[in-house]
């Protein structure tokens, strides 16, 4: 999957590139909106990460010239700015997602697959990892052979977990994804959820499946 | 110089001199009718008396060149007087002379009750006529006049001394007039100069209002009301600069710590690992606070623009209360209340109501109880949220919406939540206010029903 990065910052756009790469992406990073824009023409990305605030032609401009050229591969913005003209104007000319800065890394990483994820194939009914098993159609969730008992959320949450497996998921993309809470609060809300979910899907069974990456959220893998 | 258009003292001054002009015109009108009349009424009983006089001889004397050598040593000293007496056949008497005489004969003057003005070669007369029976027989023409020039140059000299007068008092008066005002404005410009003393350092400085005359002391009061309320607000605003700082310089300084410390010497790579996940959770909550911040910057700015949908209350509070619920370790939660409907902004009520929600939670001790209610109050729809616990102290209600506070120091928020919550209330013309009875303290936000838009 080859990722296209427009983005003017130094660090931040040296630190994406390497995040994604190593997240598995082939990552090209271009530091003007010029550069952004042939390089979005020219070359064959299957998503563009795009900083609205840049020398020269801006991002929308670079978004707006892609999409006039007939180019509708996924467009992620960052912007600095929390503003909803911003973000109505972003999804307007066409973009397909918005993170303001700054955002988490994993919020980031997460956003990139389900962009990229978009349009395939179904999604699976059946899911499993080890030996858990959730069967998404007759909401119904086994570890071992043995049921398990889930409130609706908890059963969306491991759903999430599940589809997810191996990435890393941030607590705000967690909130957001399973509660559509959108905000970011200062709560552990998330943590107590997965704290519940654990005790219920992994305190008593071998290998651990959840795990916890400090600062930077949850993951759900066979260690 | 358009300023000047507007300056009171010019406009006092002209309305000074104007007024100064109608009063003297109107005294000397008075005055020069008065003497005028005065002037008259001498002039008739003068001539009256010339008439009686006539009479008088007339009836002593037997002949008409008797009576007229006789009045002729009658009349001798009366300056100004000319009369002249006709009989049947012919002109009597004539006085001073003939010639002097002659116009009054030619004026023809009719008889009448009182004496008329009339001009005669170029002299100014007060003539009389009347008729009498003489012994020597026939009726005689009497006509008598006296030269009134000496009254008529009197009352022109008085005009003209009163058109000077008037311009000299309208004059002195628009001078004096502004004196006075110049005078009169010393109070506004003291009060002036005691505002320009006032900078954004000194805004404890008040305007003196003792010795500020009556007329000004509102002005005055209103002022220094004016800069109580700039201090305060401005005070407020240091304040909030300075816990800014503070908020900031506490985490950074703890970041700054940690990382020299691990720095000094080599570590294995987990001690590393942990050191950058704290530092990550620092960052985090220190953009998080920046979030905040500038959320609340954007409010104080009417930026804070909601965009408004339908929203119903309920549902609402009920997927709040199923994500934050789970913060409320053995704490009952009810939700009850009508099916009300407000417009508003999800993303912005849902942190509003949460955030209220949270504080809920932190201050209900376990075995406590949180109810929420939704309902109408007043073309209002309010969702109050009541915990039971130890409530807020009376004198701080007031500044629990204010930013960084957090009553209790236990509290890890950024306290920050209920300032952005009622900054959201307010934001959709609503508000939020607290009540404390007994061991229970509520929050009452506030919204205006969906329907009542047009009455707001």
């Amino acid at each position: 999957m080859k990722i296209l990065i427009v983005e003017d910052e130094a660090k931040t756009g040296d630190y994406l590139k390497q995040g994604l790469g190593e997240a598995g992406f082939a990552a090209d990073l271009v530091r003007n909106g010029l550069d952004g824009m042939h390089e979005g023409l020219a070359g064959d990305y299957d998503l563009l990460i795009l900083d609205v605030n840049l020398p020269g032609l801006d991002g929308w401009q670079v978004l707006k010239a892609l999409r006039a050229a007939g180019r509708d591969l996924p467009v992620l913005f960052l912007t600095a700015r929390d503003q909803v003209e911003d973000r109505v104007k972003g999804l307007e000319l066409g973009a397909d997602d918005y993170l303001v800065k700054p955002f988490a890394f994993s919020e980031l990483l997460a956003r990139v697959r389900t962009l990229l994820r978009r349009g395939r194939a179904k999604e699976a009914e059946s899911l499993s990892l080890a030996d858990l098993e959730l069967d998404v159609l007759k909401r119904r969730a086994t570890r071992a052979g043995r049921r398990i008992d889930l409130t609706a959320k908890e059963f969306a949450l491991l759903e999430l977990f599940l589809r997810r497996q191996g990435e890393v998921l941030a607590r705000s993309f967690i909130a957001s994804q399973v509660w559509d809470m959108n905000f970011d609060s200062d709560t552990n809300v998330v943590e107590v959820a997965i704290r519940r979910l654990r005790a219920k899907v992994d305190d008593d069974f071998t290998p651990k499946l959840i795990h916890t990456l400090r600062g930077m959220g949850y993951v759900m893998e066979i260690r | 110089m358009a300023g000047w258009r507007h300056s009171i003292t010019l406009r006092l001054s002209v309305a000074f001199a104007l007024l100064a002009t109608l009063v003297f015109a109107a005294l000397g009108l008075y005055f020069s009718r008065a003497a005028d009349d005065h002037m008259a009424e001498l002039d008739a009983h003068d001539l009256f008396g010339k008439l009686a006089l006539i009479g008088h001889v007339g009836t002593q004397e037997q002949s008409a060149a008797a009576f007229a050598a006789r009045l002729g040593d009658a009349l001798i000293g009366e300056h100004g007087v000319i009369a002249t007496v006709d009989g049947k056949k012919g002109p009597i008497f004539k006085w001073p002379t003939a010639e002097l005489a002659e116009p009054l004969a030619a004026a023809g003057v009719s008889l009448g009750r009182t004496p008329i003005r009339l001009a005669l070669g170029g002299t100014e007369y007060r003539v009389i006529a009347a008729d009498m029976e003489t012994p020597w027989g026939g009726t005689a023409h009497v006509v008598v006049g006296r030269d009134i020039r000496h009254h008529t140059d009197f009352l022109d000299q008085l005009q003209h001394d009163f058109w000077l007068a008037i311009a000299a008092a309208a004059l002195l008066t628009a001078v004096v007039g502004a004196l006075i005002v110049r005078h009169g404005m010393h109070p506004v410009r003291d009060i002036a100069r005691a505002a320009g003393r006032i900078s954004a350092g000194q805004l404890a400085e008040r305007i003196p209002e003792q010795g500020v005359p009556p007329e000004l002391a509102e002005l005055v009061e209103a002022f220094n009301a004016m800069l109580g309320r700039l201090e305060e607000s401005f005070k407020r605003l240091s304040d909030f600069s300075a816990d800014l700082a503070h908020e900031l310089r506490t985490p950074i300084h703890s970041l700054r710590m940690q990382t020299e410390v691990s720095l000094g010497k080599a570590r294995s790579t987990d001690e590393y690992r942990d050191l950058l996940a704290s530092n990550l959770e620092e960052y985090e909550r220190l953009s998080r606070i920046i979030a905040d911040m500038l959320f609340l910057a954007k409010a104080d700015h009417g930026l804070l623009i909601p965009q408004t949908e339908p929203l119903a209350l309920v549902p609402l509070c009920e997927r709040l209360i199923e994500y934050y619920g789970l913060l409320a370790d053995n704490v009952t939660l009810q939700l009850s209340g009508d099916d009300l409907t407000v417009g508003g902004d999800r993303l912005m009520l849902e942190r509003a109501i949460g955030n209220v929600l949270i504080n809920a939670i932190h201050h209900t001790p376990a075995g406590g109880e949180i109810s929420i209610r939704v309902q109408a109050a007043g073309g209002t729809a309010q969702v109050s949220i009541a915990n039971s616990g130890r409530p807020i102290p009376e004198d701080a209600l007031h500044r629990v919406f204010d930013r960084f506070v957090r009553l209790d120091s236990g509290s890890d928020g950024s306290g920050l939540g209920l300032a952005i919550a009622r900054s959201i209330m307010r934001a959709h013309r609503g508000d939020i206010a607290v009540t404390v009875g007994g061991q229970v303290t509520t929050f009452h936000l506030s919204l205006p029903l969906e329907g009542d838009h047009t009455a707001l």
